[in-house]
């Protein structure tokens, strides 16, 4: 491309020298004019070279500067004490006792800072009725951030994770440590290796959660998730303007999804009417 | 003279616009990913290898233009990023997507009531006029293309020596 511009150019600028120097009028300053022109089209071509390469640079400056762009650092272990039964059925993780009153559906995104705000907010109080056996919490990991991490693809693979982390008994401690240190939106997420870190520096020695965790046994099973949950009309809200969807975090009670307002007593007032 | 003085004007505003707009997405380079996904036309890698390198280019554009290095083809650079901004925003202004442009930082979905498109796209239009008049008239005071040499090739920098 650039080879054509530049021969593109030089005609031009032979055919305006040739068209100065043949106009018998003005024949002297034109061809003062001609070799002027012939130097200033050369220089023109350099400064043409000096700005695309000035491009260029910028746009391999630009990636290389990206990739370099060390992401939010090593996961930080949370450990959480989990005096409940915790339990992983088919890509959903069941938390607390079954005699609980009351049930609790909760679908999170690891990326999703909405998620990662309710978890500060309302973790403790989720934890402190798991462990009274006051309710019963369904974790539906579901993905649909996965293409706003940069590179894409963290949300399945944190889920994976955690989900490997349930297999390992250490759901509870997992969890929080995701959300209590979360990779910002639109950057790079956990990688593998800071994913099976998380889980030995939280005290997983089996072997099989390394393999789980890289080779992303449960990716399939947090993809359903997602399926079921995008697909269906009871777990969409409606926006302002009319329109409908599914977001996270979306918490359903009882099989009635809520809105959590501005505290956790959406828990404590579910809890208490359930008597 | 008033119309290299127009021109100059242009020059600088053009480079600010850059400059600023480049700068931003320089301090939040996770946002300047969200937005751009938001827009949902780009497959998901090259989404990554633009929001990685479009404030650079944003940037080298404005630096060039201040130095008045090029000007002609600086511009005409500018009015194809300019074609293609006004073509995303068109784009998703067409599909109902509610969004913010994410131009001079922000971005990603926003409240449909506090979408902008038509004023994104008419300020957009302003800046092809002045990236417009330095492709037609590139000549401008206090430009390097200016310095660099008597006569230029009228299809770089400004036109003619005196």
């Amino acid at each position: 491309m650039g080879g054509a511009k530049r021969a593109e150019r030089r005609r031009r600028q032979r055919a305006l020298a040739a068209d100065q120097t043949s106009r018998p009028a003005a024949k002297q300053s034109s061809r003062r004019a001609a070799k002027r022109g012939a130097g200033g089209g050369r220089r023109g071509v350099v400064v043409a070279l000096v700005v695309l390469a000035l491009l260029a640079a910028a746009v391999v400056g630009g990636v290389l500067w990206q990739r370099s762009r060390s992401g939010p650092g090593p996961a930080q272990a949370t450990p959480v004490t989990a005096e409940y039964p915790v339990a992983l059925t088919d890509g959903v993780v069941v938390a607390g006792k079954d005699s609980a009153r009351v049930t609790v559906d909760i679908y999170e995104d690891f990326l999703c800072p909405a998620c990662g705000a309710f978890e500060k907010r309302d973790g403790a109080a989720i934890d402190d009725a798991l462990a009274a056996g006051t309710a019963r919490v369904r974790y539906h990991i579901v993905n649909i951030l996965d293409d706003l991490s940069n590179p894409p693809g963290y949300s399945t693979d944190a889920a994976n994770a955690a989900l490997c982390a349930a297999d390992a008994g250490q759901f509870p401690s997992y969890h929080a440590s995701l959300y209590g240190k979360q990779p910002r939106e639109g950057g790079r997420g956990y990688t593998d290796d800071q994913l099976v870190q998380l889980g030995r520096d939280l005290g997983i020695t089996a072997a099989s959660f390394e393999s789980c965790v890289r080779s992303g046994s449960h990716d399939d099973a947090v993809r359903d998730q997602e399926q079921a949950a995008t697909s269906s009309q009871a777990l969409q809200r409606s926006y302002p303007d009319g329109r409908r969807g599914f977001a996270t975090p979306t918490i359903v009670v009882d099989g009635k999804l809520i809105e959590i307002g501005d505290s956790a007593s959406w828990l404590t007032d579910a809890i208490a009417a359930a008597g | 003279m008033v119309r290299d003085l127009i021109g100059t004007l242009a020059r600088i505003g053009l480079a600010a616009v850059w400059l600023i707009s480049g700068g931003l997405k320089v301090a939040d380079p996770e946002q300047t990913y969200v937005a751009i996904q938001a827009y949902d036309v780009l497959p998901t890698g090259i989404a990554g290898a633009v929001a990685a390198a479009l404030p650079f280019v944003e940037i080298a554009l404005g630096i060039l233009l201040l130095a008045g290095l090029g000007t002609r083809l600086v511009a005409a650079a500018s009015l194809v990023l300019l074609a293609a901004f006004i073509a995303g925003v068109a784009q998703a202004w067409a599909r109902g997507l509610s969004i913010d442009c994410g131009c001079f930082g922000g971005g990603g979905a926003v409240a449909s009531a506090e979408t902008r498109y038509p004023q994104e796209i008419a300020r957009d239009l302003g800046f092809v006029l002045l990236a417009g008049w330095l492709v037609i008239r590139p000549r401008t005071l206090f430009a390097l293309d200016g310095r660099l040499g008597p006569a230029r090739a009228p299809v770089l920098g400004a036109e003619g020596g005196t």
